[in-house]
């Protein structure tokens, strides 16, 4: 093939033929002395679904989070990015379970938000979480990260309540050469990875192969500062920490495009983690070790009809498991041993068309169907105190159907008007309907104004629909297969908003700016050991992004929210004080600047800040307090006469050793660094 | 033969100075020779045999069809692009007019031409665009960019760099040129580019510039948020921002014009660049990378205008 990599004319003069040595043997001609360099065809390359939609034309609030912020924020975990998007809530359970979360729903199972990796949905219904530590990608797989802020189940269907993470990796065609990368740092930090990819006439393809390894948090010795003495030490939380993580991961992902119709991607990954889950005050649930695996293989393949007009079909597998295996050790469960698991097994099928109508209209409608297959295990001698058996576990087997379709009408160069709607079968068998409208007006080239009004559901989650009642140790859940908990509804939300976005030229800077409401009706809540509906709950704010392109050199990005939310709790019958509001951060912002230096380092800082909240879902000792913490990063690229480029980077996070608690009151992070060394050639 | 073709040409003009314009002209035989049958040549065949309509006589030959052809019945000749061009400069004394020809192309061949050769009345339109009407572009249509990189293999010719360097400085911007030495190294060079430079400017070199790199390139380029700025319509329609370029329609327009002075004259104008020239833009393309595009109309006027306030 690399005869053709060059492609040369037939036209034959032979003038200065000598002069390009590197193609003599098989060039025939001089490219530039022949027209057929103006009169060639060109597949359409940059075709509707490979563009992304600019934030003006959006019928949503979107945060783009790119590969320079990536860098620049010195950030090792994809999740630790979402500090980047305002009103955006970033914990983690263990040091190895992070929680994002957006509006609310700040706990451990945050259901209200669709993520997605390459259009592959990550969220686990049966499990309700993401497992972010488990993705089989590294950082330096993705190219960009898009964040809808707001429901956006018109196009991305159920769960996406609140909002959707969509995670775009890098094309096949993404890497030329070869990279290697190794990070040491504090707190265990260890991470290799290499990567390796070839761009080809019909075949591009590229691989990555990592480990990563931290030991999570750091350990509380002393009465973090917002605590009395005696709380804390009641709860036994002090030196509470197991919560290590180690990953393997292997991803691929080739592209095949034999000719100007049609393109195939297909991809696939593997991961291997190991987390430290449990508490030492824990007597169901002590210090242990969970293994998680997760697999994933995609097809998708795009067929270019026409300019504008393309096909779309995808089917994607994707496996999840998750063992526990240890021995229990406070009394009354001293000695019995514990072995769970959990599988999931996801296949999922979607056709998709893409089509101009007219010169004002561009049309998306498709369909999908998704099976989920839970299998869920348990053995405990520990049960026989309880009088049950030692042996439990579930078997599920679940489909969702979908149809979508969504119109971008640009009515006039003053107005676009996008409309929506997905009809939805979901798993449990009801149907629902997401419609979506908003209204986006140019004032004028540089500022616009969105308004937009949107339904949403979210189906209630497997822990929510089949939760058992009865003991249940370790870290796993295992769905009871008696339990239908019927009468159980999807929550519902009905969003409301109005957006301006500015650019201003002079300055090189953009602002966009959101006021938004989301009424959540049918809201889960647990009582009495049973999830009921019955929360009427409204969160509503501002949101801001100031963008400044500080020469080509330099870049700053400031976030901004502000939220605020009201509820029924405190009328409903055995929940004291609204919990809903105090779970918020009222104030969160974020700052990042970046620039490039002489003698080619580049510098980035950023400052991260979040107001005091009390964590939805966990009692008063686990209270959050404020949180200020600056990051800065310094990195100086080199190149070798090899022929070898580098970059050596030193990043340290919580600078001024501001330490601070999250989500659980023994998530303690002080000042850590780490440093990097990436070769590529 | 140069005698006799003298004392042709000195009996036109006088023909002509004496007869009303239609009835002199109408004796032009012209001899139009395309190097192809491919849509651009025909479209400037019957573009041309269009606008001179009644002026002219026309007879067209596909050189690649018929290679013994040569052409003493003909008055001036009309060689459309490089295959053509070569067979007429070399095979008859009649005057060439070369059109849809490279400009570094056309000034090969005739550097390596025979003297004889070069004695025949013969001139040339590119179908380059003059570098300072590309710069001009950029500017119009990307006014806060002003590092344009570009890309070329080894067959570019230095004196080409140089006037592509020499036409963005006297627009106040700083055109890179990157050597791509080696197809392997491409992809590298690509990189080092988007990184330095703020629009990938597309030169005529195919060793670069073909559909089996093109994706990549796009791609590339794109994900770096780093326009393309083609030499075509199909750079556009596959993904460029936008191009500069002529229709054959409007080579045939201008190539009118150069028959109407042969005929008058018996002698052919100098060689020369594109008068008339379309602008095309991706809109799509522009929206998505966040930039804001007038018509292609008004950016061809701004143009215009622009090149005008810099002379």
């Amino acid at each position: 093939m690399k005869r053709d990599l060059f492609r040369v004319s037939v036209f034959r003069l032979s003038g200065a033929a000598m002069a390009f040595g590197f193609l003599s043997g098989y060039v025939q001609a001089e490219p530039m002395q022949s027209e057929d360099a103006f009169l060639q065809s060109f597949p359409v390359v940059l075709s509707a679904s490979r563009l992304s939609q600019p934030q003006a034309d959006a019928p949503n609030a979107v945060t783009v989070i790119d590969r320079d912020m990536i860098v620049a924020s010195g950030f090792r975990n994809i999740a630790d990015l979402f500090r980047l998007v305002p009103g955006m809530y970033v914990s983690y359970y263990k040091g190895a379970q992070p929680i994002v979360s957006y509006h609310g729903s700040t706990d451990q199972y945050a259901r209200r938000m669709q993520v997605m990796i390459d259009g592959r949905s990550v969220y686990l219904p049966p499990l309700s979480m993401v497992e972010w530590s488990n993705f089989p990608i590294t950082l330096n797989d993705i190219e960009r990260i898009e964040v809808i802020r707001g429901p956006a189940a018109a196009s991305h269907g159920a769960n996406s309540l609140q909002g959707v993470i969509s995670i775009i990796t890098r094309d096949a065609g993404g890497l030329d050469g070869q990279t290697v990368s190794f990070t040491r740092g504090d707190k265990g930090v260890n991470d290799v990875s290499a990567h390796f990819g070839r761009r080809g006439e019909v075949l591009d393809y590229r691989m990555t192969l990592a480990y990563t390894a931290d030991n999570g948090y750091d350990d509380l010795k002393t009465v973090p500062n917002n605590l009395l003495a005696a709380i804390p030490m009641a709860a036994n939380v002090l030196n509470n920490s197991n919560d290590s993580n180690q990953a393997r991961m292997v991803n691929f992902r080739a592209n095949y495009h034999p000719d100007d119709v049609d393109s195939v991607d297909m991809q696939f990954g593997l991961s291997h983690d190991k987390q430290g889950v449990g508490f030492s005050d824990s007597r169901a649930n002590p210090m242990h070790d969970l293994v998680a695996d997760s697999s994933f293989l995609q097809l998708q393949w795009l067929r270019q009809l026409g300019d504008a007009s393309e096909l779309k079909f995808s089917y994607s597998h994707s496996g999840q498991s998750q063992d526990e295996d240890f021995m229990l050790v406070t009394a009354p469960f001293a000695g019995h041993r514990v072995i769970q698991s959990v599988d999931v097994q996801r296949d999922e099928i979607e056709m998709q068309h893409m089509l101009p109508v007219g010169d004002a209209h561009r049309l998306v409608y498709g369909a999908g169907w998704r099976r989920d297959r839970t299998t869920a295990q348990g053995y405990t001698t520990a049960m026989l105190l309880f009088a049950l058996p030692v042996n439990y576990g579930s078997s599920l087997s679940q489909d969702e159907y979908r149809l979508f379709a969504h119109d971008e009408w640009r009515i006039s160069p003053a107005f676009l008007l996008n409309t929506g709607g997905m009809l939805e079968r979901d798993r449990m068998g009801r149907s629902s309907v997401s419609p979506r409208v908003s209204l986006n007006v140019y004032l004028n080239p540089q500022h616009s104004v969105r308004m937009g009004m949107s339904v949403a559901h979210r189906t209630p989650s497997l822990v929510e629909e089949r939760f058992q009642s009865v003991p249940q140790p370790g870290h796993l859940f295992i769905p009871d297969p008696a339990v239908t908990s019927p009468g159980l509804v999807p929550e519902r939300v009905v969003s409301r908003e109005v957006g301006y976005l500015a650019e201003f030229l002079d300055w090189d800077a953009s602002l966009d700016i959101r006021v938004f409401s989301d009424q959540i009706g049918n809201g889960i809540y647990v009582s009495a050991g049973r999830f009921m509906n019955g929360i009427s709950s409204r969160y509503y704010g501002t949101e801001a992004t100031l963008k400044s392109l500080l020469g080509k050199d330099g870049e700053l990005t400031i976030n901004f929210s502000h939220q605020r939310a009201s509820s029924n709790v405190v009328a409903l019958a055995g929940l004291a004080g609204d919990v809903l509001v105090g779970s918020i951060p009222r104030i969160s912002a974020s700052v990042l600047y970046s620039q490039r230096l002489e003698n080619d380092l580049v510098f980035s800082a950023a400052y991260y800040h979040q107001d005091a909240m009390q964590p939805y879902d966990r009692g008063p000792t686990d209270f959050q307090p404020a949180q200020d913490r600056a990051d800065v990063r310094l990195a100086k690229t080199f190149k070798l006469e090899t022929g070898i480029n580098g970059e050596v980077s030193w990043v340290i996070q919580n600078l001024f050793n501001n330490s601070y608690t999250e989500y659980i009151v023994n998530n303690l992070s002080n000042r850590r660094s780490h440093v990097n060394l990436t070769l590529n050639w | 033969m140069i005698r006799e073709l003298k004392i042709r040409f000195a009996g036109l003009v006088l023909l002509a100075a004496l007869l009303p314009t239609s009835a002199w002209a109408e004796s032009t035989r012209v001899s139009i020779m395309l190097s192809d049958t491919g849509a651009a040549y025909t479209a400037f065949d019957s573009a041309l045999r269009k606008s001179l309509a009644g002026i002219a006589q026309f007879t067209t030959h596909d050189v690649a069809a018929d290679t013994s052809w040569t052409s003493d019945a003909a008055d001036l000749i009309i060689a459309v692009g490089m295959k053509a061009t070569e067979a007429a400069l070399g095979r008859t004394d009649v005057p060439v007019l070369a059109v849809m020809v490279p400009k570094a192309g056309y000034e090969a061949l005739l550097g390596r031409g025979s003297s004889q050769q070069r004695l025949k009345p013969t001139s040339a339109i590119y179908i380059n665009q003059p570098w300072l009407r590309q710069i001009d572009f950029i500017r119009v249509v990307l006014p806060r960019r002003s590092k344009i990189g570009v890309l070329y293999s080894p067959v570019v010719v230095q004196r080409e760099l140089d006037d592509m360097r020499a036409a963005a400085t006297a627009r106040g911007m700083k055109l890179h040129t990157h050597q791509v030495s080696s197809p392997e190294s491409l992809f590298a060079t690509l990189d080092t580019l988007l990184n330095d430079d703020e629009v990938l400017l597309a030169i005529p070199d195919s060793a670069i510039y073909n559909p089996g790199n093109m994706r990549n390139i796009l791609l590339s380029s794109y994900r770096a948020r780093i326009p393309l700025v083609g030499i075509s319509q199909a750079y556009v329609t596959a993904g460029a921002l936008g191009a500069v370029y002529s229709s054959p329609e409007q080579l045939a327009h201008q190539s009118a014009g150069m028959v109407r002075s042969f005929a008058k004259s018996g002698d052919l104008p100098g060689v020369r660049y594109p008068e008339d020239f379309s602008v095309a833009v991706n809109l799509q393309v522009a929206r998505s990378l966040g930039i804001g595009l007038a018509s292609q109309e008004e950016i061809r006027t701004r143009m215009i205008e622009y090149g005008e306030g810099m002379r």
